[in-house]
């Protein structure tokens, strides 16, 4: 009780010594406010910005391995390709086969054709994004919907012409009827809508649609109406491109099989394909490099903190001593008067660890401002989570205990005499 | 009367660098309750050392001192402490008030250290206060007041421990001569309420106050010569 009661009081002094010097006790502790402040923007900006990231690839599916065809680079100036006027690339049906009969543990193999069409309906026409593939794509691609049904392996069977637009789409073309049972034309075939989905994954969607125009058809019911070669008018004439098949999308049993899966798929292709006109996407190992590279940021930004916060513990330090200095003679007395050594260092101790972590707190103050501003001046998303405040505060605690250490002892080592005489 | 202080044989020895400078070479006196004790003798004649030891804030490099009934001479820094804050009240020629702290916050810094909850010292440290007449400037600064009331305060928070002896280190030296006859007569109104008074001084008019002055040289007590009827009279 005594103990606690001297305790409480000696808190009480250190409070006090800094209230008297208050501006000098303000601008010492400006540096740890600024450090701390400046760690939790730049964490809470590294955060949001990774959860965005990681975000985008849990949309691809974690336990996808998604196969792509990429136009090479090189292929436009390669002339024999050239003189038959047909560019042919990216992933064969043969790929597909082998994909399928070698990797081991696929749930689901998905087969993904695109073309881009003209989309009409009476006073509508509109570039759309075909999307030609299987049923099983919807759980591939974890497909809502808002309105009818997806393809259905009857359609795949009978080669129906079926297709499922997107929801933004729908509203386009049929901007107040109910676009079920409806017919749009895709470059002049006529196809019955079916269905409307809330949104494709925009990592999986086609590119070149207008407005994100993405149309679903079977994947039979597209090759048979528009084959595998599209032709692409540009300027100086038109170029064609043969794709065989656009995208593979293997849905794995469990992470372990993505892994496994993903090392096989890369050899099996890599074997039959000399041109690098794939690319092998794996979300799961995307995520974790992700993770990995915020870690690492945040490493950094914590590493570009702790010097600021050094600098700010020099300060602290040397105004601790200059207080120390200042105020021997009163040691001198408190001393004579029966502090004890461990009385005096508490008291200093006191005192820096105040300013520190007053100085944190002020600084998460303005360190919880400052994501909000970013967020709405920069539309960047920050994500600031407990531990963002609390590792800087810590931190600012620490440097308080640290950079009072010395100035402390060397208070209470002073010699009482000595100190009583001090001018 | 038991001897409440009892010097016997006490040396102090200081190094610079390699030589040895004695300040003391072999004191002994012994001090009654109740007495008032001037301490005389020219710079360098000890008279600071021995106050020093007197008040615990340094140990002697030999002999023994007994403050009460406890040998003193060979505590830690943390005994030594102890004894200062609940058996000794200091005064100094230049106060030594902390300048941040209100009048009755400066008395209670001894009760402070003791542990004493703030419920228990404040009405102590009014106490005091009024008791050397400053009743009504207990929220005042320090530096707001004259030097005899500064003084005034150093002596009520010399009391505040409610010690076994007050040392006065030349007390009135920084103060002007009506003052000084004004701190002096607080001292004598301690010294008969029976406080026991050790007063380090080199003016012959202040000594005249006390009952008993000692002088010192080169380290050894020259005289000791208690009057027999006092300053009192």
């Amino acid at each position: 009780m005594k103990g606690l009661n001297k305790a409480a009081d000696i808190l009480g002094l250190g409070l006090h010594s800094l209230v008297v010097h208050l501006g000098r006790s303000a601008l010492t502790a400006l540096g740890i406010v600024f450090a701390v402040w400046s760690v939790i923007a730049m964490l809470a900006i590294n955060e949001g910005f990774s959860y965005e990231a990681q975000q985008a690839l849990r949309e691809l599916g974690s336990d996808n391995i998604i196969i792509g065809s990429v136009k090479p680079p090189n292929l436009e100036s390669s002339a024999s390709e050239q003189q038959q006027g047909i560019l042919r690339y990216g992933l064969l049906h043969a790929d597909v086969r082998r994909l399928r009969s070698n990797i081991p543990n696929v749930r689901r193999c998905v087969t993904v054709h695109r073309t881009l069409k003209f989309g009409y309906r009476p006073g509508r026409n509109l570039r759309v994004n075909v999307i030609e593939t299987e049923p099983t794509y919807a759980d591939v691609a974890r497909i809502q919907m808002v309105n009818g049904r997806f393809i259905s392996a009857a359609d795949m069977l009978r080669k129906k012409a079926h297709c499922v637009l997107t929801e933004s789409l729908a509203r386009r073309l049929f901007p107040v009827t109910d676009p079920v049972g409806k017919t749009i034309r895709l470059a002049n075939e006529p196809f019955t809508v079916i269905g409307v989905l809330a949104q494709l994954p925009p990592a999986l969607a086609g590119e070149g649609g207008e407005g994100g125009a993405n149309v679903i058809v079977p994947l039979t019911a597209g090759r048979m109406r528009f084959g595998e070669t599209s032709i692409m008018f540009g300027t100086g004439g038109g170029t064609s491109e043969l794709v065989e098949v656009h995208q593979v999308i293997l849905q794995m049993a469990d992470e372990q099989a993505v892994l496994y899966g993903a090392k096989i798929a890369r050899h099996l292709i890599a074997r039959f394909h000399e041109d690098e006109d794939y690319e092998i996407k794996v979300p799961l190992e995307l995520i974790e490099q992700q993770a990995k590279q915020q870690r690492l940021w945040n490493i950094m930004f914590l590493t570009i903190a702790s010097i600021s916060l050094v600098v700010g513990g020099i300060g602290i330090m040397n105004i601790m001593l200059a207080s120390v200095t200042e105020r021997t003679r009163e040691i001198g007395v408190r001393r004579a008067l029966g502090a004890k050594r461990r009385d005096i260092v508490t008291q200093f101790l006191v005192e820096s660890v105040t300013l520190t972590t007053v100085g944190g707190l002020i600084g998460i103050g303005i360190g919880l401002l400052v994501p909000s501003l970013v967020e709405w001046v920069l539309k960047l998303r920050t994500i600031v989570s407990p531990a963002t405040l609390l590792l800087p505060l810590g931190m600012a605690i620490a440097v308080g205990l640290i950079a009072g250490l010395y100035p402390a002892f060397r208070a209470a080592r002073l010699d009482p005499i000595v100190a009583l005489r001090h001018e | 009367m038991a001897e409440l202080v009892r010097l016997d044989n006490l040396w102090k020895v200081y190094h610079v660098g390699t030589t040895a400078v004695p300040a003391l070479r072999g004191a002994s006196l012994g001090i009654h309750q109740g007495e008032y004790v001037a301490i005389m003798g020219p710079s360098g004649s000890g008279k600071s050392t021995l106050l020093n030891v007197l008040g615990c804030l340094d140990r002697p490099t030999g002999g023994h001192y007994w403050l009460g009934d406890q040998d003193v001479s060979a505590l830690t820094d943390n005994e030594l402490s102890d004894v200062r804050n609940e058996r000794i009240g200091f005064v100094f020629q230049s106060f030594n008030l902390i300048q941040q702290l209100t009048i009755t916050q400066n008395i209670e810094v001894p009760l402070f250290y003791q542990g004493l909850p703030r419920a228990q010292r404040h009405p102590r440290s009014r106490q005091l206060a009024q008791m050397v007449g400053l009743g009504d400037r207990l929220h005042h600064r320090p530096r707001e007041l004259s030097g005899g009331q500064q003084q005034r305060v150093a002596i009520a928070r010399a009391l505040a421990n409610d010690p076994l002896i007050l040392l006065a280190d030349e007390p009135t030296g920084n103060l002007d001569t009506a003052t000084s006859t004004e701190i002096l007569g607080l001292f004598d109104d301690l010294h008969q309420r029976g406080c026991t008074i050790i007063m380090v001084t080199h003016e012959e008019h202040v000594a005249a106050h006390t009952e008993r002055v000692i002088r010192l040289r080169d380290g050894r007590i020259e005289s000791d010569v208690a009057k027999a009827t006092g300053a009192r009279a």
